[in-house]
């Protein structure tokens, strides 16, 4: 009935990101592939791959997530940022013919996540972007909320392999739905039970609980 | 509800100008309207301090008159069942609300700030005195454990932008308790157009909260 | 803690504290230098980030603590949190007792109980370790001990069920 009392700060919905997510701290820490487009000073450290002093204006290198936002500026060349290869035409016309048949885990985890965050990067092909991800999403969502609502009593690793992390949230919370409603039908939603917390420290054979 | 135990009627003061009197049935429906709307409600509704205290003298009262009844009264078992049941339904309200006056506390407190006078308060006092409580404790620990050690400009967290705000575009089921014309719904993609709906008494449907939310407030509908 | 490989080392932030800081050298009129002073504060903030959610996250677990357990936690438990933490949790605690106490105006209402919707007045559970003499409302005091069964009530029952020394049976 009553909702777990350990509720994690759920990730931001769309192009946002929340503070205080764990989830979208992970996002954020995906790399993307960027050239610098002015110099920055005395950071020659942090590229590994030369010796000078500064990183040189147009040198391509990775960075998170987070970092690119922070230094993007729409106004004046500071970074150019790349599109990763998932979001680009040639997946994107993968992705458009059948949703169904790729790994969204290994091209993510956070496909839909990271690609929304993309928009915020002012790119040409940003309405094809975003129509991508929701043909993806759409497509697949069918297949996600059939096993969700299926699978009782089962391993469910093999089908949560090839989700996203978005995909895998829904899973969930279909599959705790799904569990819900069978112990309902057997008479047993009412019954008090110990608490997860209690019992996960009890595996951790932490046992003796006093009072 | 047998007179043994529910005998008296029940005074509601919503404001001075104006009194109720509901019978403990109503009395009961009202908590269960709110409950059910608190609990599917994404955002924190406005407190119903007079119905919970009502509740909370019927519990005493009946609880009271229980101890009156003989032991092993098949009647008495009843009535304590139905006491039980109540004060389930009660403590799930209360703590509904409590945990999203926890879940979105800088943006309660903050909405209670700029409430204008005689507008009703999301909060009940005893809510307000928690969420500040909340809010101080949660501050000072986090600038104990580590604000404090950091660099000046990052010394302080804006909690209104860390903690994030209830989200009104979730959906809900809801029954309409009182036929409405007329609603709006916004479109969901660009190619669709803002449309009107009307509900009809009695009818069910799913939507964004955020459409409904003036309705749950006045009572119009039912979130279930 | 489950994420906790996300926080960066507090050394990290020192060691950026070697770059130009941003008033001194801006001031001296070196504006070439505002990317690499950008980057820097853009490193201090993701910094100030992952700790605050670290932190804030150990709160919420610590919250369900008091939910899950009552308000006295075990050793255990208590071993693997800091002084501020105990300290929050304890605020916490007398937070929630305050409003517990004042709900209604009366007695006040103990809504850490009451978790689930009531089906029967009593109910049948098993004792999965000793637990020691257990006093029921009506004054009868009864020995729970390792595997032994009991007919109790249920709002009785329903912290020890949490807590794990006793188990609800289903009849």
């Amino acid at each position: 009935m009553d909702s777990q009392p350990y509720q994690p700060i759920r990730p931001g919905v769309g192009m946002e990101e929340n503070f205080l997510s764990i989830d979208d701290i992970l996002l954020s820490h995906e790399r993307l592939p960027v050239r610098t487009e002015c110099v920055f000073p005395r950071l020659g450290f942090l590229e590994k791959s030369s010796d000078s002093q500064d990183i040189a204006e147009g040198t391509k290198m990775e960075l998170p997530l987070w970092l690119s936002k922070g230094l993007y500026e729409r106004n004046r060349k500071v970074l150019s940022i790349e599109l990763p290869k998932v979001y680009r035409d040639g997946w994107r016309t993968v992705f458009n013919a059948d949703p169904n048949v790729v790994d969204l885990h290994k091209m993510g985890p956070y496909y839909y996540g990271l690609g929304s965050q993309m928009l915020h990067f002012e790119n040409p092909e940003n309405t094809e972007i975003g129509q991508t991800l929701l043909q993806t999403f759409i497509g697949r969502f069918r297949r996600t909320m059939d096993c969700s609502q299926n699978a009782y009593n089962e391993d469910t690793s093999v089908l949560l392999e090839r989700l996203d992390s978005l995909e895998k949230a829904l899973f969930s919370s279909g599959q705790s739905g799904l569990n819900g409603f069978q112990s309902w039908e057997k008479g047993r939603a009412s019954q008090l039970t110990a608490s997860t917390l209690v019992l996960n420290y009890r595996k951790r054979k932490i046992t003796e609980v006093q009072s | 509800m047998s007179d043994a135990t529910f005998e008296d009627e029940c005074d509601v003061n919503q404001d001075d100008s104006q009194e109720d009197v509901m019978t403990p049935a109503e009395l009961i429906a009202k908590l269960e309207e709110a409950w059910l709307n608190e609990k599917f409600s994404p955002e924190l509704l406005e407190n119903k301090a007079e119905v919970v205290e009502c509740v909370m003298e019927q519990l005493t009262h009946m609880d009271a008159n229980l101890q009156r009844v003989k032991k092993g009264d098949m009647k008495a078992s009843i009535h304590r069942m139905e006491i039980d049941r109540i004060r389930f339904v009660l403590s799930s309200y209360l703590r509904s609300r409590l945990q999203k006056i926890e879940k979105f506390f800088p943006h309660v407190l903050e909405k209670e700030k700029c409430r204008q006078a005689g507008e009703p308060s999301l909060l009940s006092p005893e809510e307000f005195a928690f969420a500040k409580e909340y809010y101080s404790n949660t501050e000072a620990y986090l600038k104990a454990v580590a604000l404090k050690r950091m660099p000046p400009n990052l010394q302080t967290v804006d909690m209104l932008k860390a903690v994030p705000e209830p989200c009104l575009d979730s959906f809900v089921f809801l029954r309409a308790k009182e036929s409405q014309e007329n609603i709006l719904v916004e479109p969901e993609t660009d190619d669709q157009r803002e449309y009107v709906v009307d509900l009809e008494e009695g009818s069910q449907h799913l939507m964004r909260y955020r459409t409904v939310a003036p309705l749950v407030s006045t009572g119009a509908v039912q979130l279930i | 803690m489950k994420h906790a490989s996300t926080v960066f080392p507090f050394h990290r932030v020192i060691w950026l504290n070697c770059l130009p800081s941003p008033r001194n050298e801006a001031k001296a009129g070196r504006t070439e230098l505002i990317p690499s002073i950008k980057l820097r504060h853009c490193c201090l903030l993701r910094n100030q980030r992952c700790v605050v959610a670290y932190l804030y996250d150990r709160l919420l677990r610590i919250r369900a603590l008091r939910w899950e357990y009552g308000s006295v936690l075990p050793a255990n438990i208590r071993f693997h949190m800091c002084a501020e933490e105990l300290q929050w949790f304890n605020q916490y605690k007398k937070s929630l007792a305050n409003f517990m106490r004042s709900v209604g105006g009366g007695d006040g209402l103990d809504i850490t109980q009451d978790m689930k919707p009531p089906k029967s007045l009593y109910i049948e559970v098993r004792c999965l370790k000793d637990h020691g003499e257990f006093e029921i409302d009506d004054g009868t005091v009864i020995l729970l001990k390792k595997n032994s069964q009991h007919f109790l009530p249920r709002w009785k029952c329903e912290q020890l069920i949490r807590q794990g020394v006793l188990e609800h049976v289903l009849s």
